[in-house]
């Protein structure tokens, strides 16, 4: 077939993805959804959001995607005080030379971890806020730029709530993608037993992947063609959000550009040097879902942000011919 | 247009519905208008008129700028020409008259309404009445939507008659041909989805099941008119004639609260010296509005009062209905009645209309890209597949992308799913990739398309077999 447009060759990108993907699958059983939204925020370098219950593999998962990638990799365990100075570093008195010398933080590193985020004060949460969208931390008056790629995963329990400070949504805005494991099947569960009754197989990850190759695939990602009714498919989906009256915060116009983002990278993952509409829908509630809030009555009712994402995606017109 | 027998049916009664209820209000308005001049049949007759035009068009497979403007010369060919047959038969062609008369009623509106608009305003609606029929598909919906509006004009219509002293011939006649024509739409479209009894165990028994059904409600009918008594009826018209009488003064003291078109009256010239034309002070024309203005706005309001309790009739009476669907429903589910929900139906409705007005301007103004041949014939191909498959039951929803259509299509037409995938995909590059087929390509899909056309599908529900 011609090209009308120069669109990109995006085969190296799913090759590169099917490397991650086998991987990433030496560790996690199944999941194969999941892994798919890990590496779409990978290539948009967004940000990660995966909340689940206790021993499902959050953290397992998390390690996986870092050890794959050729990546410095920090983990912090969030804790009730923790300090914002633990996490972006500090300025210490060095008494043999006399003076100020910074010792960097943990968010210096290309995969940051942060490990049950809610645990830790919204203080020390505050602390990841410039980080997450300007990659950058500023330390008295002193702004550094963190590391390329810079990628932040953080996972969550839904289900211990005391003791825990709820994420605002003014950060729950910053990640791109929210990930759900869910318990593994039966298959999947006696899988996981033997694959670890001898060893961890995580300890003998090998990196398949280079930091630099992994921005080379972002700005190609970048370049994936988006018609301009998909543009407008987008967009209407945000606006409807915001118009639902079940909604009290819609989707913010970040909300819609990482949607637009990762509708590119899901596309080049596929092998596809254009976006389609199915792409912009299967990715709406993974993008969207976290970043709203429902009115209470909504949530009396038993609505929750992901059955009134999945309204909207069943409503919301595609843009297809009409038949004449 | 490849019409089966329920499509056919389906028009039928459609075109029964909606003819009862013309026929009541053109009567009404010739009447009033016309003091009864015009041939109601002979402007029914654009109806159906328009409505086989439309689907000669359609089947043809012509674009959608070359049908309205077809439809728009072809409307003002029958309004030209029902304008001289109906009021100056006895003029000769070459006589430009009647070619004028059209004209001249239109510069006169704020006048007079002439026999020329009446026949111009019902033309226009029968023609894009006889037009949307062309295009509407078997459904549910669709039914009860048009028994709803007719059975809202035609209680009006059979309301204002009497009072207009209008004497409406046939109006039992109309109104049992108009419930006939809606039970058995609405049964026929029931059914075409599967979700009535009759798409079930029964479908092979269907019309003989529709004819006692249709049986059965008429003698209970029948019974049921047996005991409401003409005493009881003029009761109850003589209340809903009290509301009526009601809402009119409303309306008239609304009315009311314009200026009048007259000046005031002159003083008396005794009490005062009679003012010379160049004393006249020149401010006291800003305050009387041109007749022709008044007119115009006395119109408008006259017309949005009455759209207002049109919306109000029609939105009442889709929530009852809806409420009737919910309790009939086995799942039993409840729903809480929302309060305020025709005023918030109104807004959504003038919002909506303003939305679409806005989306029309953008659509105008908005440059289209220049786009490849090649490309053009591939979304030509797939409309043509979206309405083939739509006229056999298997439309497209507006949510569904192509590849989600595709697993419906897949599904009814098996044979042809290498064909419709191929369609599919060149299709889906095409539209979002800008990708251009090679010759050979173009030529293998538009085979490809014919093979599809060729087949039949499955019916939704397959015939049990026991």
């Amino acid at each position: 077939m011609a090209r009308v447009t120069e669109n990109p060759d995006v085969s190296q990108v799913k090759q590169t993805a099917a490397k991650l993907i086998d991987n990433i699958g030496k560790v996690i059983v199944g999941k194969s959804e999941s892994i798919k939204l890990v590496l779409v925020a990978l290539l948009c370098e967004g940000h990660l959001f995966i909340e689940d219950v206790p021993g499902i593999g959050k953290t397992m998962l998390a390690k996986a995607t870092a050890s794959s990638l050729d990546c410095s990799f920090k983990r912090i365990q969030f804790t009730p005080d923790l300090l914002p100075s633990d996490v972006t570093g500090i300025y210490y008195f060095n008494q043999k030379t006399s003076e100020f010398e910074f010792r960097p933080g943990p968010i210096m590193a290309n995969i940051v971890l942060a490990d049950e985020i809610n645990r830790a004060t919204p203080r020390t949460q505050s602390c990841l806020l410039e980080c997450m969208q300007e990659r950058q931390v500023t330390v008295d008056v002193t702004t550094m730029p963190l590391p390329r790629p810079f990628l932040v995963i953080a996972t969550q329990n839904p289900v211990e709530l005391e003791g825990t400070f709820p994420l605002p949504e003014a950060q729950l805005d910053r990640f791109l993608l929210k990930v759900r494991l869910g318990y593994p099947s039966e298959d999947e569960e006696e899988a996981i037993l033997q694959r670890f009754q001898q060893e961890n197989p995580l300890d003998k990850l090998t990196p398949v992947v280079e930091a630099s190759e992994l921005l080379e695939l972002q700005k190609l990602c970048r370049q994936v063609y988006v018609e301009e009714s998909v543009r407008h498919y987008i967009v209407a989906i945000a606006q409807a959000t915001r118009d639902h009256q079940g909604i009290k915060l819609g989707a913010s116009p970040r909300a819609s550009l990482s949607l637009y983002l990762a509708s590119q990278s899901l596309a080049a993952l596929q092998g596809r040097n254009y976006v389609i509409p199915d792409d912009v829908k299967y990715l709406v509630i993974p993008v969207l879902s976290h970043r709203l809030v429902a009115k209470v009555e909504s949530k009396l009712r038993g609505q929750s942000a992901e059955s009134i994402l999945e309204e909207i995606a069943f409503t919301t017109p595609v843009p297809v011919e009409r038949a004449t | 247009m490849k019409l089966n027998w329920r499509q056919g049916t389906f028009y039928a009664t459609t075109i029964g519905m909606e003819g009862c209820w013309l026929y009541a209000l053109l009567v009404l308005l010739n009447n009033q208008a016309t003091d009864g001049r015009l041939s109601i049949f002979g402007l029914l007759l654009l109806y159906p008129l328009a409505f086989g035009l439309n689907g000669l068009l359609l089947w043809l497979g012509w674009h959608r700028v070359y049908r309205d403007i077809i439809n728009v010369i072809a409307c003002g060919i029958a309004i030209l020409f029902i304008i001289k047959a109906q009021l100056f038969s006895g003029l000769a062609l070459s006589d430009t008259t009647w070619l004028l008369a059209l004209p001249r009623a239109i510069a006169n509106i704020f006048y007079a309404f002439a026999p020329e608009l009446l026949i111009l305003v019902s033309s226009a609606v029968l023609w894009w009445l006889g037009r949307r029929l062309s295009r509407i598909r078997v459904s549910f919906v669709n039914s009860v939507s048009e028994f709803q509006f007719g059975l809202a004009i035609l209680l009006i219509v059979f309301f204002i008659a009497p009072l207009l002293e209008v004497q409406l011939a046939n109006s039992v006649l109309i109104t049992l041909a108009f419930f006939l024509s809606a039970l058995l739409g609405i049964s026929i479209a029931h059914a075409q989805e599967g979700t009535s009894w009759l798409a079930g165990l029964h479908q092979g028994h269907w019309a003989g099941l529709l004819l006692v059904s249709i049986s059965l409600i008429l003698i209970l009918g029948l019974l049921i008119s047996s005991v409401i008594t003409p005493d009881f009826l003029q009761l109850i018209l003589t209340a809903l004639k009290w509301v009526w009488g009601l809402i009119m003064k409303a309306v008239a003291f609304l009315i009311s609260l314009l200026p009048e078109p007259s000046p005031p009256e002159p003083l008396p010239s005794e009490a005062l010296p009679a003012p010379t034309p160049a004393e006249e002070p020149d401010w006291s024309k800003l305050f009387i509005l041109p007749e022709a203005v008044r007119s115009g706005l006395r119109l408008g309001w006259t017309i949005m009062v009455l759209g207002l309790m049109l919306v109000f009739l029609w939105r009442v009476s889709s929530q009852i209905f809806g409420w009737l669907r919910r309790r009939l429903s086995t799942a039993g589910a409840e729903v809480e009645p929302l309060s305020g929900a025709f005023r918030a139906d109104l807004l959504s409705l003038l919002t909506r209309l303003l939305s679409r007005l806005l989306g029309l301007r953008r659509l105008l103004h908005r440059q289209r890209k220049p786009e490849l041949p090649e490309i053009t014939s591939i979304r030509q191909i797939y409309r043509q597949l979206l309405h083939w498959a739509a006229g056999r039951g298997l439309p497209r929803a507006v949510f569904q992308t192509p590849n989600e259509y595709l697993y419906i299509l897949e599904d009814a037409l098996p044979e042809s799913g290498e064909a419709l995938r191929s369609v599919t995909q060149h299709y889906v590059s095409a539209r979002y990739g800008l990708s251009s087929p090679s010759a050979d390509e173009l030529h293998q899909l538009k085979q490809s398309w014919h093979q599809v056309k060729q087949n039949r599908p499955k019916r939704p529900h397959s015939e049990a077999q026991p």
